[in-house]
């Protein structure tokens, strides 16, 4: 564990300071070789993501090749799906040895997020300075220096600046709110002076084209620029404390959904991120089946050079750049009668039959194309063996995969590894096929809502599915087929949410009669604001959106009270002023949307909170800190409670605390009230309408009421009297 | 020897990414992994010179296969190559020359004596002498030895002397070496002086008053109008820019810096104002062994500008870009296509490129190279002055052995 | 060089003074039906045929109606040479013709290796005992199968090659005559190796021009362009090949026949259809009967026109040719060569008022040909002369 700093603020300034300065810190990054999605299964159940071929070399090395020439000395690969197949494939690649490139895996079981990732390599202790965090899909040619000089320079004026973000400009389109990538459309909020990120937020509702932005935020940023042109490159320069914030928010999972949109949101600690855009430059990470798609046609037009197949040549088979886009491997068989069209890459040892026309494809090395075969726009791997007179239109096509005689893919198909597809069997369009089956329903539906939600989720379905592959069994291969005569896998079902949207993020080009239907929604939408109202059609903003849905909601009510109770508790260890706790918490609320009770609600559980931290031997010890501690913040507490309401949210709250997080204060509950009403914290009216209140509730809810019996009964007397 | 390996592990990455840019600094730098990869290597007994050359050859055939479009590599390598084979010779004849014959070989006579027939040393010299020249006619009928001729000829060298002092070989060998290594020096000091022996040339070529065209930017053109400035000819000179990268400003800025005239004009200007010019003068990438010019894009239409209004075209090229390959189907092959987006904005054209949704396919090329055949070139100004480029190839079998051309296995000629 | 310097100026005067007594006398009696060799054509056949078209129509097969009325005629008139003088005639005095005329008969065999192996019969049979004698033997012989077709350019350039290389090597490095003769006849033994090499050599060297895709214009049958596209194909290269039909003798059908047979595609194309189909051609692959000091070659009929068409388009000639072919001659024009008649077949009788331009070759001077494919490398046309001046001065 990193004891020096562990406090969220403690010690950070000096260390990266005094690294800087004093010692060379050779540049590390860390490279998560798991996506944390499910986005290209079947092919994932049996192959990890990174080391899927891309334009036939396997991702890891598009990535791995960049970060040694950016100058990157260090990097630690975090496998966890297919760790063993990962790091195997990094060691007979030599990746592991070379000489100024330090290459060592890390290797987790149990992370299901990029949050956990993080927090492992932090208990690590591995790395010392600013770091690239970058995924292993990741293809780049961008050069780091400028963008690292940047950061730096930022970090030397504002500790604060803990991430620069790397992004490009990309245009979305329009019409299906989508990017090239296939990735939903991106609105950033920047500074365009200071390069400062403001707002992140990927839409996925298509239903609106509205955008809500917070009327203080734009009050507190005099200038900003909207960006929805720009696409992230999932590569970002953090600095050391971006470790230990993910250790700190034990429950941020999500890089850019839970930690960069926390860090927007978090103004107490006050830390930034910031923008670099790259222009000449190429970068992009491959998120889906669409992307995979687009960033091969990257590499086969030339995009990422020197990351070309001419130029980076693993083994010893060189490829060969022919006219128009034809990349070439040496001993490829073709017959003089095959037509081999622009922009395809054939590769070492294919052999392909007479009159078979291939364009726009990827054939990896070995495969066997028989006669009359027409391929268009597909991705087939190695060892495929293609059977004469199959057509294939915009698939992907895994290793040692068999298509009988006549067998047709529609666009969008997925075939996984080693699956046969009988004769004349026609596979329906977005298909996945694969030789294992579908994980059970229930699993595969949390594991896709994951993507979309924060609840934590176990990657058991990964392993289970892990130990599948590795037992394949026999009987399956048997059994009569989808696929028709001695067709060998399963087709998957679909999922009902993803149905319609199949097409968003294949690998098949998009229908166009998809694209024209969303143009006319489009163009609906539009008369629609013009005829409603005079703001821009490009993006509404609506003050004080409160309309995120449920699972938003909850989750930022405990977003907002872990950040109240680390607040008060920094103040506590660091002994801030009581103004000055105030202020934090006061932007907070604003950031965060709450109400003053529930910031009295909140600081108030931090103090009961801490005050049950505290040691103590006994009840009479837990009183004694309640009352320090109560003493102690009184200010900070009664800044909330200036009317009865919020005061009453206040034992409200307490008596959740009784009944759920501490139940070491039920005993206790009617002396602190007692003790909060002498300090004046609470008024008698508000335990009175508390008691009102509660006065329908059924029994079970009336526990504390009845504990503090005494205490009204006794305040009702006093009033009385005063009467 | 693992340190000589990281070295040319590190210097094929380099040269696998493209980090390495310019021709001289590529061949100076190979020629110093090599000088290592020699100092290195573990003579033997017998066959010093095939020792040394199948090491070079291992390593060379590593470089070029890293970088094949970057031929001083491969130049270098066979330079070397044909160096080695040339010390080896020069060892032998004067042995032989030392064993008191009066054979017509030129070289030192530091060598002891023997008694060996006049004439068998005679055909040792001649068979090793037919081992430097390409295959010819002569050589047709001849009992030519094999391409692995060295270890042939080093050992019926060896073989001549060897019964009677083996300990002569000793020092033969790290003679040979030694040799070698000087020559090799020589050659990374010829690579690196290469821009100033050119440069002394140009006060020949340039005249009061004349205006030069040149597209690009090349160290040795800048060198070699700066040279003819210091020696006070006034002339102007009009610079293409030489897009997309536009190197053509930097050497426009470099020039005016150095006093003189110069005007900056597009590409597609050249046609226009080269009726006003005197001569062309340009750099190369590399010069093929019929006199063709691989050099940077756009200087084909330069050419047959040039040609049209019989302007000369003139091109400056050090020794280490002769390359004693043809260029076959040069346009593809021997052309680097760099990334696009030297021509255009990524960002600003994405959506012509979104094949996905059908939106359009923007394709972009962006060569690197033209190929120049060799009938627009008028005159060659090389390290060793300026030759026709019909005489290119006589430069090149001076400079390189017929073996080396391929450096992998080449099958072998006569019996 | 010592090889360069002395014996050019010897060798000169050695030859005017061989010449003179020669044809009707001493030591290659003359051919059976030799008799009117002031011409210096030869007789023994028709003097409208050209022995080298001969050889040619034998070798590639291509028989025209025209010439095989001709060459009966000619059978009539006189008995195959060759055959009667060595089998018939055993105790005849040595002709080197004889000799030369049955090598020739061997399909594979080039005319240039088969005056060096006539050569080589000649020493064998040799009387000579010092090396002087036998170099005047050998001159004679030359001389006498050169003056039997001089026509023949393969011929010639392998008698001079020969020549050239008695007269160098031998008397320098052997100072025994009898291991030197020994010696010579070896290198000549294997100089049918060595061109039959050559071509695999020049098919090798040229492969790498062949890009995968490629169209490429080759005119008449030519044994070492067959070889270079028949290895293409065996490489697995993808090309197209447009051959021209080669009038009179069509050589260039057989050409389209047995590319058919390596799978390779073809197409036939007319030879006045070469301009009209330039356009679709990638490079243009000839031969060569002979590559003179200039660089430029002698070949077929119509490359030189074929060369034109492709020079005007922008498209590379290559030319593949054994070394042996490189011949010590100069023509300045077209008519500067000893002109190889042929019979030309029109279909219809044609007028004899009307005169025939029968000759078989032409000339393609150098500046229309990109490269040279030989078996000493791939040369530009200078570097031929340039060989050709540094063997010969």
């Amino acid at each position: 564990m990193g004891a020096p700093k562990k406090s969220g603020g403690g010690g950070r300034v000096s260390v990266t300071e005094d690294s800087d300065e004093l010692v060379r810190v050779p540049l590390q990054a860390i490279l998560l070789a798991d996506s944390f999605n499910t986005k290209f299964r079947p092919i994932t159940l049996e192959c990890p993501k990174v080391l899927l071929p891309l334009v036939n070399v396997p991702m890891i090395n598009y990535t791995l090749t960049w970060l040694e020439s950016a100058g990157v000395e260090d990097v630690f690969v975090f496998c966890c799906a297919h760790s063993k197949q990962v790091i195997d494939y990094l060691d007979k690649s030599g990746w592991l040895s070379q000489p100024n490139f330090s290459v060592t895996t890390i290797e987790s079981h149990n992370s299901v997020s990029a949050g956990d990732a993080l927090r492992l390599i932090y208990e690590r202790n591995v790395i010392h300075g600013d770091f690239v965090l970058i995924s292993g899909d990741t293809v780049s040619n961008m050069s780091l220096t400028q963008a690292l000089a940047e950061h730096k320079e930022r970090k030397k004026r504002d500790s604060n600046a803990v991430m620069t973000m790397v992004i490009k400009r990309s245009k979305t389109n329009p019409a299906i709110h989508q990017s090239r990538l296939g990735t939903d459309e991106l609105f950033m909020a920047i500074n365009p002076d200071t390069k400062q990120l403001l707002y992140y937020e990927e839409r996925t509702d298509l239903s609106k084209g509205v955008m809500h932005l917070d009327k203080s935020f734009l009050a507190d940023n005099p200038s900003l620029t909207l960006h929805h042109d720009k696409q992230d490159c999932y590569i970002d320069i953090c600095s050391p404390e971006v470790l230990s914030l993910f250790t700190d928010n034990f429950d941020y999972q999500h890089l850019r959904r839970h930690f960069v949109k926390g860090l927007l949101v978090d103004d107490i600690m006050g830390y930034k991120i910031f923008v670099h855009e790259i222009h000449s430059n190429y970068a992009s990470r491959i998120d889906n089946f669409r992307s995979y798609d687009t960033v091969s046609r990257d590499i086969i037009h030339r995009w990422t050079y020197p990351m070309v197949p001419d130029v980076m040549n693993y083994g010893n088979t060189a490829t060969k750049l022919e006219r128009q886009g034809m990349y070439r491997a040496s001993e490829i068989s073709q017959s003089q009668t095959a037509v081999i069209g622009p922009f395809t890459v054939l590769g070492f040892g294919t052999k392909i039959g007479n009159n078979t026309i291939i364009s726009d494809s990827v054939i990896g090395k070995g495969c066997k194309i028989g006669s009359n075969v027409q391929i268009k726009g597909c991705y087939i791997w190695d060892h495929v063996t293609i059977e004469d007179g199959c057509k294939l239109n915009h698939a992907i096509v895994c290793n040692e995969v068999t298509l009988k005689s006549g067998a047709v893919l529609e666009p969008g198909v997925i075939l996984s590894f080693k699956v046969v597809v009988g004769p004349e069997f026609v596979v329906p369009p977005y298909s996945y096929v694969s030789l294992l089956q579908q994980p059970v329903e229930e699993d595969s539906d949390e594991e896709l809502e994951y993507a979309d939600s924060t609840s934590v989720i176990t990657s058991k379905v990964d392993k289970s599915d892990e130990e599948d592959a590795s037992e394949v069994p026999e009987a399956r291969i048997s059994s009569v087929s989808e696929l028709g005569m001695g067709g060998v896998g399963y087709i998957w079902q679909k999922c009902e949410g993803s149905q319609e949207e199949e097409w968003r993020h294949s690998v098949a080009p998009i229908p166009a009669d998809k694209i024209s239907e969303a143009m006319k929604t489009m163009e609906d939408d539009l008369e629609l604001t013009h005829d409603g109202s005079i703001l821009p059609p490009s993006g509404e903003l609506i003050p004080d959106s409160n309309d995120s849905d449920e699972d938003n909601e909850d989750s930022r009510d405990d977003f907002f009270e872990r950040e109240v109770e680390a607040t008060f508790l920094r103040a506590v260890n660091e002994n801030i002023q009581e103004d000055h706790l105030i202020l934090e918490v006061n932007s907070l609320k604003l950031s965060c949307n709450k109400l003053t009770a529930d910031c009295a609600g909140a600081v108030f559980y931090a103090m009961m909170k801490y005050a049950v931290d505290t040691p103590h031997s006994s009840l009479d010890g837990l009183m004694q800190n309640v009352k320090a501690v109560l003493s102690k913040w009184k200010k900070a507490l009664t800044s909330y409670l200036t009317d009865i309401d919020e005061q009453i949210e206040i034992i409200l709250k307490f008596e959740e605390i009784c009944l759920e997080s501490a139940k070491e204060f039920a005993p206790l509950f009617s002396k602190i009230l007692l003790y909060m009403y002498t300090e004046d914290i609470i008024e008698e009216d508000a335990i009175l309408s508390w008691e009102d209140e509660k006065r329908d509730a059924d029994e079970a809810d009336k526990v504390f009421v009845n504990k503090a019996q005494d205490l009204i009964q006794w305040l009702k007397v006093a009033e009385e009297e005063d009467e | 020897m693992p340190d000589v390996q990281a070295l040319v592990n590190d210097f094929v990455n380099q040269l696998k990414k493209r980090k390495i840019e310019g021709s001289q600094a590529t061949a100076k730098q190979t020629a110093e992994v090599l000088r290592s990869v020699i100092s290195q290597q573990r003579v033997p007994h017998t066959n010093q010179a095939a020792a040394l050359i199948n090491a070079v050859r291992a390593v060379g055939e590593q470089l070029i296969a890293a970088n094949p479009v970057e031929l001083a590599v491969g130049n270098i390598v066979r330079r070397i190559l044909h160096i080695i084979r040339e010390e080896d010779l020069s060892l032998a004849t004067a042995a032989m020359a030392g064993l008191g014959l009066s054979v017509a070989s030129d070289d030192e006579d530091d060598m002891e004596r023997s008694d060996q027939p006049i004439l068998s040393a005679a055909a040792v010299a001649a068979a090793a002498r037919s081992t430097l020249r390409p295959p010819s006619l002569q050589t047709l009928l001849e009992d030519m030895p094999d391409s692995a001729a060295v270890p042939h000829t080093s050992s019926s060298g060896g073989d001549s002397e060897g019964k009677s002092r083996s300990v002569d070989k000793g020092s033969r060998g790290r003679k040979l070496k030694h040799d070698v290594i000087e020559a090799v020096n020589e050659l990374i000091q010829d690579i690196s002086t290469c821009y100033e022996q050119i440069a002394e040339q140009a006060i020949e070529h340039i005249h009061q008053n004349e205006v030069i065209l040149t597209l690009g930017s090349s160290k040795t053109v800048l060198e070699f109008l700066c040279a003819a400035k210091e020696k006070k000819r006034s002339f102007k000179v009009f610079v293409a820019e030489g897009a997309p990268r536009y190197q053509g400003h930097l050497l426009a800025k470099d020039l005016a810096a150095r006093g003189l005239q110069t005007t900056v004009i597009t590409d597609s200007a050249v046609f226009a104002m080269i009726s006003r010019v005197n001569m062309v003068i340009v750099g190369a990438h590399a010069v093929m062994a019929n006199g063709g010019v691989i050099a940077p894009v756009g200087l084909n239409m330069v050419a047959l500008a040039a040609q049209r209004h019989a302007v000369p075209f003139v091109v400056l090229a050090g020794s280490h870009k002769l390359c004693p390959l043809y260029p076959h189907n040069p346009e593809v092959l021997l052309n680097e296509l760099r990334s696009p987006s030297e021509l255009l904005d990524f960002g600003e054209f994405s959506d012509c490129m979104d094949s996905a949704s059908g939106a359009g396919s923007l394709h972009i090329v962006n060569p690197t190279f033209d190929y120049v055949p060799p009938k627009l070139v008028s005159l060659f100004i090389t390290d060793t002055g300026g030759h026709n480029p019909s005489y290119m190839y006589r430069l090149i079998a001076d400079y390189y052995s017929a073996d080396d051309l391929v450096v992998k296995g080449r099958p072998t000629t006569g019996s | 060089m010592w090889w360069r310097s002395a014996s050019f100026i010897l060798d000169r005067q050695q030859n005017d003074a061989a010449l003179r007594p020669d044809t009707s006398s001493t030591v290659t009696p003359p051919p059976p039906t030799e008799s009117s060799s002031a011409m210096g054509l030869p007789t023994d056949h028709n003097p409208n045929i050209s022995a080298y078209y001969q050889t040619r129509a034998a070798h590639h097969a291509v028989v025209t109606s025209d010439w095989l009325a001709q060459a009966q005629a000619a059978a009539a008139v006189a008995h195959d040479p060759p055959q009667s003088t060595s089998t018939a005639d055993p105790d005849k005095p040595f002709s080197v013709i004889d000799v030369f005329n049955n090598w020739r008969r061997q399909p594979d065999l080039a005319e240039a290796v088969a005056a060096i192996r006539a050569l080589a019969a000649v020493i064998r049979s040799s009387q000579a005992s010092t090396m002087m004698q036998l170099e005047i033997e050998l001159k004679k012989a030359s001389d006498s199968l050169k003056a039997w077709d001089t026509t023949s350019i393969s011929l010639t350039a392998g008698c001079d090659l020969f020549m050239r290389y008695v007269t160098r090597t031998s008397a320098l490095e052997y100072e025994d005559f009898n291991s030197a003769k020994s010696r010579l006849i070896e290198r000549a033994e294997k100089f049918g190796e060595i061109s039959y090499k050559s071509r695999k050599i020049i098919a090798m060297l040229s492969q790498e021009f062949i890009f995968d895709g490629c169209t490429i214009l080759v005119h008449g049958f030519s044994r070492v362009v067959f070889e270079v596209l028949k290895l293409a194909a065996q490489n697995k290269k993808l090309f197209r090949v447009f051959c021209t039909e080669g009038r009179p003798d069509r050589t260039g059908l057989r050409l389209s026949n047995e590319l058919a047979k390596l799978d390779v595609p073809v197409k036939l194309v007319i030879d006045s259809a070469v301009a009209y189909t330039m356009d679709e051609v990638d490079m243009v692959f000839v031969g060569a009967d002979g590559v003179v000091e200039s660089g430029g070659i002698i070949n077929m009929m119509g490359t030189y026109q074929i060369a034109l068409v492709a020079n005007s388009m922008n498209k590379p000639v290559y030319v593949a040719a054994e070394s042996y072919k490189f011949a010590r001659l100069y023509p300045l024009d077209q008519k500067d060569l000893a002109p190889a008649l042929r019979p030309i077949d029109f279909g219809v009788p044609i007028p004899s008022k009307v005169e025939v331009e029968r000759s078989a070759r032409d000339y393609t001077p150098p500046q229309y040909l990109t490269l040279l494919f030989t078996d000493l490398g791939v040369l530009t046309p200078s570097v031929v002369s340039d060989e050709l001046i540094q063997l010969y001065l």
